[in-house]
């Protein structure tokens, strides 16, 4: 585990800016009463064009400044830099041998030349030592098309290489590692830039993967057979350079050329990082991150990589309507519509609507519209919250602090939460601001693992209670913070005192308020849910089910939190969604909708920021968008909402919440008021969460639950566990 | 003054693609019509089509109705010369079977409008 002391020692070794912005960040941090005074810039050259940089810069982001890139194996910008590919040298003027562009800081009046002889020179030689070693498989190799190594051998590679294998002993060849079910090592192909292991001690977290042997005999692996077990495991596929670790459930499906890439949002969990679909014949192959700064980096969590091969099962394609004899039959669209036509009219404004983990903003203003013109007025969450006035001020229930935010945070409570597994990308900034920031961290929960040391306090609620009163030690650390955070996981704000636990926490975080920055924040775990709330969804189903209702519309509702012998009798149960899950199973009349790669649609994600999918593939079979079906329905009732398409529900989104159609704008959530303080106190029922480990992380909603690459994780996750417990037995 | 409206007038006058009056292109229609009238027999016995005579020269009368309301001449000129290559090329059999089916549409349902329609069919 790397703090930031070793990472200075890094920095000293091969990042100088590295160590400088980090040491700005904590001096800022510590001492940010006295700005510090910006060090004068330097004026270097690259190809005589003069450009101004600040002290410390090296060579290859100067160069990029003024537009020149300088080719690279093992450099990366989110990375400690090691500088050990020397695929980066350029020459120097009045320097003897060439520099290595990432590794070397720049002098004041340096002349860099990036594409002289001796440049060009000393990369065709590294390109021949490479491919000297570099299995000729690109043929059957899946990075084929997306290599840099293939790439770079075209551009800077010699068109010839003068190792001939005159004694016949083949090219280096390295025994294939099993790392589990996701990633696939050819350990052949690797050129030992040791990105990944880069990746997985600084910002994953786990010192999974290292290097063996030296030279020649170098190779990259995890010392003894085991998988490499983290929630960030993908992201190495997408930073190797070769075809040595590629993504296993993608392999030998497509090429790149071949796909057509859609840019989106992901919605297996409430962080909405930005994805590319890629498609080809009408189905989702594969899911990559895409940047974004203010989300998701460049990262993306495994579950949003890898659960899209459950969009192609359990797909519900066709309209069904239960019979009598209780099963459900595929009928036509009409049949379906005017049996669920004939319910609404039968129920007399008894409707009532739940939304789902998966559900969009659109249908959830669908929805809303239909069960208001019905005359019914309950439209609930299945994720519970706490209830009352609780969701009146929205900045009582997003994350305030922002994803990017946090990682200027250097106090943080986590109460009920594991973001490790709720939310991977905010936990990998929480671990940045660890590393790079002195952050400190403690819990009030059951004992986890957040990849990061952390002080956990203990489980009792009653520690919310001291800590908010200011008698614990931890509160000191809070108050004494520049940018404290409090972060309330949805687990906690579930049980019956979560509302007397929001508002202690929320009257606390009044006190701790800096002027820009707002410590409180609540991290979802549903995609659907900052978006309900927005729209005026109430939290809870609990409201529904005393209410008794006459229809009930399950949209994507699909937690199996209700059930059917909690609803009266009659009550005619609608499910709306894309999977055959828990909702589809207690549906008396079941209408398909589509996935989130298969409709534009908005999200919200848990700091308020509206994002919006864009369709990849078109919904299965005879699934329709969820709006339109909600639109479609309410014609067929006599009762036609005001909108036939998505610009008209757009604008009805705009007058409903203004900000809900600014596209990836955070809207700064007005906040203050205090919230009224609930009669209920906090009870001493220890606080518990949800996924603790990492095989509760890949199940968690209708998508992944019918993948089977999560199932495979899952077993995998559970086989190692027995082979570890049989190892610690035998040791006994 | 009047000589130059006069020069306007005559500048402003259009060109004719074929016909110089209504009387002219009358007559070219109709020597179009006679020939599709005639070579109507041939089209049913050459292309094999499932119609009879007929119901082609029905056909024919309605492509021509179509546009009994054009009365500009270069209008009706032009539409002559379309019927005329269209007639070339279903002579010289440069036409398959389908081409000539298509002048009576079956195979095209009309488009939904409505958004109820248009959703159980899919098509939105």
């Amino acid at each position: 585990m790397i703090r930031a002391p070793l990472v200075k020692a890094l920095g000293a070794l091969g990042s100088p800016t590295h160590q400088i912005a980090s040491r700005a960040v904590r001096t800022s941090a510590v001492l940010a009463q006295t700005p510090a005074k910006a060090p004068e810039k330097i004026e270097v050259f690259v190809d005589d064009i003069p450009v101004m940089v600040l002290p410390g810069t090296t060579v290859l982001q100067a160069a990029a400044e003024v537009g020149v890139e300088i080719p690279r194996f093992c450099y990366h910008e989110r990375l400690a830099v090691a500088g050990n590919c020397r695929m980066c040298l350029v020459e120097v003027e009045k320097s003897p041998k060439p520099v290595a562009a990432c590794a070397m800081p720049v002098m004041k009046g340096w002349r860099i030349k990036t594409n002289s002889d001796l440049t060009r020179k000393a990369r065709e030689g590294v390109m021949e030592f490479l491919l000297m070693n570099h299995p000729l498989d690109c043929p059957i190799c899946d990075q084929g098309g997306e290599c840099d190594l293939q790439d770079q051998a075209m551009a800077f590679g010699s068109d010839r290489s003068r190792f001939t294998d005159i004694n016949y002993t083949g090219k280096r060849a390295v025994e294939d590692k099993d790392i589990g079910p996701l990633v696939k090592t050819v350990m052949t192909r690797c050129i030992h830039c040791t990105r990944c292991v880069r990746f997985a001690s600084e910002i994953a977290g786990v010192d999974d993967l290292g290097t063996t042997g030296r030279g020649n005999d170098m190779q990259i692996g995890t010392y003894v057979e085991k998988l490499f077990l983290t929630e960030l495991s993908g992201n190495v596929i997408d930073l190797c350079p070769v075809g040595a670790l590629t993504n296993k459930p993608y392999s030998f499906v497509a090429r790149p050329w071949e796909i057509r890439k859609v840019d989106s949002i992901d919605v297996l969990d409430a962080v909405g990082s930005n994805i590319v679909v890629s498609t080809r014949t009408n189905e989702v192959l594969r899911i990559l991150p895409r940047e974004n700064e203010d989300v998701n980096e460049e990262w993306l969590a495994d579950k949003s990589r890898f659960a899209c091969d459950g969009l192609k099962r359990q797909r519900l394609v066709a309209p069904m309507v239960r019979m009598p004899n209780g099963e459900l039959q595929a009928v036509e669209w009409e049949g379906a519509l005017i049996a669920v036509a004939k319910a609404l009219q039968k129920a007399k404004g008894q409707v009532a609507g739940i939304a789902g983990q998966l559900a969009d903003v659109e249908a959830m203003v669908a929805l809303k519209d239909l069960v208001n013109r019905l005359d019914g007025e309950l439209l609930v969450t299945e994720q519970d919250f706490i209830k009352g006035s609780g969701i009146e001020v929205r900045s009582s229930y997003l994350l305030n602090s922002t994803i990017a935010g946090l990682e200027q945070a250097d106090a943080v409570l986590l109460v009920g939460t594991n973001p490790r597994y709720e939310a991977p990308l905010v936990n990998t900034r929480l671990r940045k601001a660890y590393v790079h920031n002195e952050l400190q961290i403690a819990s009030i929960g059951p004992k986890i693992d957040l990849s990061y040391q952390h002080n956990n306090l203990g489980a009792d609620p009653n520690l919310v209670k001291d800590v908010c009163n200011g008698s614990h030690a931890f509160s000191k650390v809070l108050e004494g913070a520049k940018k404290p955070a409090i972060i309330i996981g949805v687990d906690v704000l579930e049980r019956p005192d979560g509302a007397a636990i929001h508002a202690t926490i929320s009257e606390y975080c009044q006190k701790l308020k800096k002027p820009d920055w707002n410590p409180f924040n609540v991290l979802h775990n549903s995609a659907s849910q900052v978006g309900a709330f927005d729209v005026g969804y109430q939290p809870g189903i609990q409201a529904v089910l005393q209410a008794q209702p006459k229809v009930l519309f399950l949209l994507n509702a699909d937690a199996g939190k209700v059930t059917r012998d909690q609803l009266p009798k009659d009550c005619f149960v609608v499910y709306i969604g894309s999977h055959g899950d828990n909702g589809a199973s207690i549906a008396d009349a079941v209408l398909p909708g589509a996935a989130y790669t298969e409709k534009q649609a908005i999200y919200v994600n848990t700091e308020g920021r509206p994002q919006q999918t864009l369709p990849g593939v078109s919904p299965p079979g005879m699934a329709r968008e969820d709006w339109k079906i909600l639109r479609a329905l309410s014609e067929v009732v006599g009762k036609p909402l005001a909108y036939d398409n998505l610009d008209e529900l757009r604008a009805r989104l705009e007058s409903l919440a203004p900000h809900l159609t600014r596209l990836g704008e955070l809207q700064p959530a007005s906040g203050g008021e205090s919230v009224a303080k609930p009669s209920i106190s906090i009870s001493s029922t220890p606080i518990d969460v949800k996924q603790k480990e990492l095989r509760d992380y890949f199940m968690t909603d209708a998508i992944s639950r019918a993948s089977p690459t999560m199932a495979k994780c899952i077993s995998a996750v559970n086989k190692q566990q027995r082979q570890d417990e049989a190892r610690s037995c035998a040791a006994v | 003054m009047a000589g130059r409206e006069a020069v306007k007038r005559a500048v402003q006058q259009v060109r004719p693609i074929l016909s110089v009056d209504r009387e002219e292109a009358r007559k070219r229609a109709l020597n179009l019509y006679k020939a599709w009238y005639r070579q109507i027999p041939y089209i049913v016995m050459d292309y094999d089509i499932p119609m009879s005579i007929e119901q082609c020269r029905s056909k024919l009368r309605e492509e021509f109705v179509k546009h009994r309301q054009v009365t500009d001449i270069r209008v009706i000129d032009m539409l002559v010369i379309k019927g005329q290559m269209e007639l070339k090329e279903t002579v010289e059999i440069w036409k398959q079977k389908g081409h000539i089916m298509r002048y009576w549409k079956e195979s095209q349902d009309p488009k939904p409008t409505d958004f109820l329609s248009k959703f159980i069919q899919g098509v939105n």
